[in-house]
């Protein structure tokens, strides 16, 4: 069997436990039987339980499902497209993109002297959404220009580092309120939505996942390279603004919502093809969805430390777990060969 | 000969091809007429750099002509989108970009892009095209091996079974057997010539190995700088001589005789008597040794083998050029 779809249902399968897990799991520790029961017929045992899964985890979990698929899928994509292994959803800018939209409207307020009036979660979204939209034009713009997926790479790492360098700029002239609550904010959190809001990331990753989808032949055909894939009759430039908006939407709204959280959009797909031992996109985009939405609800879970009230930040989390798989992937593998 | 009429696959006339760099004009080929025909193999040779890959790239639509047209089947590619000329067109490039985890069947089956849906997902006539490609280039038996596993020669061939699942008349390829060994380069340009006659497709083979391609060929196409295409079966340029075209300079010549090319040396004053293919050898041995001259006359025995000069008598070439040596520098 080349591709073990039989993996499938394993993983559907790991990824309910996960979900469960990850509703059990929090300052209070919730039975898995209770939250079945509650969800499905309504009744719970005690209503403070109710109001914790219903309010608090439900949606959060759901987020990191969102976030976990929508990473993985456009950490994919950008390794496929540029074939390089190293490649993830923020190496266009996306992050620094909606790190210096939060950055204006945290940073910039306090630097002048504004007050923090309101900085809520849709704010940030909306001025995460703003940054993230302006670098990814600007990267478009020189897209237009460049022929070569290399040189588009680069120019996109350029443009992280010089907006990056902006919002360095930033936080050394910010008070000290401001800077703790972007700091906490570029640390990433899961748990920070309301329903609402959950709807409408869940919207955007759905409209994001679309151009995945419909472009599965075509990055199986650029698996050998812009030239062969245009020989075999793809349009490798309609594919660049494909990919460009497609992880604009999925990485650009994760990020705005949930602020940058690294490393699930680089080591996904090299756990998906390691798993499923594969390279066919057809594989690769389900499999590498399932993982993401389960590592991102594990790695959440780990970070809900038991008995206490708080929990470790996302993005700390993500890079616990993903730098060791990552480094272990170098060590042990040889990338090209897997790629 | 009007009864014998050959079908023209690909037909480019009066070609211009070149880039801006920095603004200036850089022109590369200059008003190139060729066919490509049906059913042949066609090798194209010539040096580095004299613009093979830019013409493959103006056949595969992927650089516009400064001038001229370029035919398929009678139809200008331009007006063929990509996805048109896809079905037309299939290449072997010389990129060794190669995902590690695909097997050979996917590889294989992603031959056949331009044909399916957009999902990619292989018909009933896909698979079959797929199994006859496998089977057609000998690697049914590797279908499953992943290309991380395979050798360079079977990895080369899956590439080509590849080009043929894509099922077009013409089939590009820019040097398939370079890092293969010699072996496997004879089975290469055997399979691309089976593929020529067997399934008339138009094979283009960019090579630089001229005695395989003189073996396979059935037409050259000598690119050269600053002189216009050379196109004719490869025994035709050889008679008439204008295989030497490929060469500049006086230093190397092809040598009719032999089939191959020859450091050309004249003013070479050897002596040497004896059957004719060992004094081939012992001339080849001393030229490249340095020698150029020698005074004595020099016998050659076959069997068993032996040299003699004057009463001095050697039983192996090596032995002759030790003791010629210290003469070199008396002459010099």
């Amino acid at each position: 069997m080349p591709n073990r779809p039989f993996l499938f249902p394993i993983a559907i399968i790991i990824l309910g436990l996960s979900f469960l897990l990850n509703l059990s799991l929090g300052s209070v520790m919730i039975p898995a039987g209770e939250i079945i029961s509650g969800i499905f017929s309504g009744t719970w045992s005690r209503s403070s339980w109710e109001q914790i899964i219903l309010n608090y985890r439900l949606p959060k979990a759901l987020v990191a499902i969102c976030a976990g698929i929508g990473l993985s899928l456009s950490g994919l994509q950008m390794q496929t497209f540029f074939r390089n292994p190293l490649a993830g959803p923020f190496v266009l800018g996306i992050s620094s993109g909606a790190g210096l939209g939060v950055a204006i409207l945290m940073l910039a307020g306090s630097a002048f002297g504004f007050a923090l009036i309101g900085v809520n979660s849709w704010a940030i979204a909306f001025a995460g959404v703003f940054g993230a939209g302006l670098v990814l034009s600007g990267v478009s713009l020189v897209a237009w220009k460049v022929k070569d997926s290399m040189t588009l790479l680069i120019v996109g790492l350029m443009f992280g580092s010089a907006v990056s360098a902006v919002i360095s700029v930033l936080s050394y002239f910010s008070g000290a309120e401001a800077l703790k609550l972007f700091t906490v904010w570029s640390m990433g959190s899961l748990g920070a939505l309301g329903w609402s809001q959950v709807g409408i990331l869940g919207l955007l990753i759905f409209i994001g996942c679309i151009p995945v989808f419909g472009s599965i032949k075509s990055y199986n055909a650029l698996l050998l390279g812009e030239t062969y894939a245009k020989s075999m009759g793809i349009r490798t430039e309609k594919m660049r603004w494909l990919m460009i908006g497609s992880t604009g939407i999925l990485a650009g709204g994760i990020t705005a919502f949930c602020g940058p959280i690294a490393f699930i959009g680089i080591a996904v797909p090299h756990l998906a093809r390691i798993v499923w031992k594969s390279s066919d996109h057809r594989i690769l985009f389900p499999a590498s969805a399932l993982i993401g939405a389960i590592l991102l609800l594990l790695c959440d879970a780990a970070g809900q430390l038991p008995g206490f009230a708080s929990t470790l930040p996302i993005n700390a989390v993500t890079s616990l777990v993903g730098a060791p798989i990552v480094i272990g992937l170098i060590l042990k593998r040889n990338f090209s060969r897997d790629f | 000969m009007t009864s014998y009429q050959q079908h023209i696959s690909l037909e480019v006339n009066k070609l211009t091809l070149g880039y801006f760099h920095h603004k200036a004009k850089k022109e590369i080929l200059n008003d190139l007429d060729f066919q490509l025909f049906a059913g042949e193999l066609t090798c194209l040779l010539g040096p580095n750099g004299v613009g093979k890959s830019t013409l493959i790239k103006a056949i595969l639509g992927q650089i516009k002509p400064w001038k001229g047209e370029i035919l398929i089947d009678n139809l200008p590619i331009e007006s063929l989108g990509i996805e048109q000329l896809a079905k037309q067109i299939s290449v072997v490039l010389t990129d060794p970009v190669f995902p590690g985890n695909m097997t050979v069947g996917q590889l294989v089956a992603l031959g056949r892009t331009p044909h399916t849906d957009w999902s990619g997902k292989l018909s009933k006539i896909d698979r079959e095209i797929v199994e006859k490609a496998l089977s057609d280039t000998k690697i049914n038996y590797l279908r499953d091996e992943r290309l991380s596993e395979i050798s360079d020669g079977q990895r080369q061939k899956a590439m080509i079974a590849r080009a043929l699942a894509q099922d077009g008349k013409l089939m590009i390829l820019d040097e398939p057997t370079a890092h293969l060994d010699l072996v496997n380069r004879f089975e290469i340009m055997e399979l691309l010539r089976d593929i020529a006659s067997q399934k008339g497709k138009a094979v283009l083979v960019v090579t630089h190995d001229l005695d395989i391609a003189i073996e396979t060929a059935d037409r050259f196409w000598l690119l050269n700088c600053g002189t216009p295409l050379i196109a004719g079966k490869p025994e035709d340029l050889i008679i008439s001589g204008k295989i030497n075209q490929l060469l500049p300079g006086e230093k190397y010549r092809f040598n009719i005789e032999r089939g191959k090319m020859e450091f050309e040396m004249r003013d070479l004053k050897f002596d040497i008597l004896g059957p004719s293919e060992l004094v081939f050898w012992v001339k080849k041995a001393l030229i490249k040794a340095g020698i150029t001259e020698i005074n004595d006359q020099i016998f050659l025995e076959k069997e068993p083998f032996s040299l003699s000069m004057g009463e001095m008598k050697f039983t192996s070439i090596n032995d002759l050029i030790f003791h010629l040596m210290p003469q070199i520098d008396s002459i010099k």
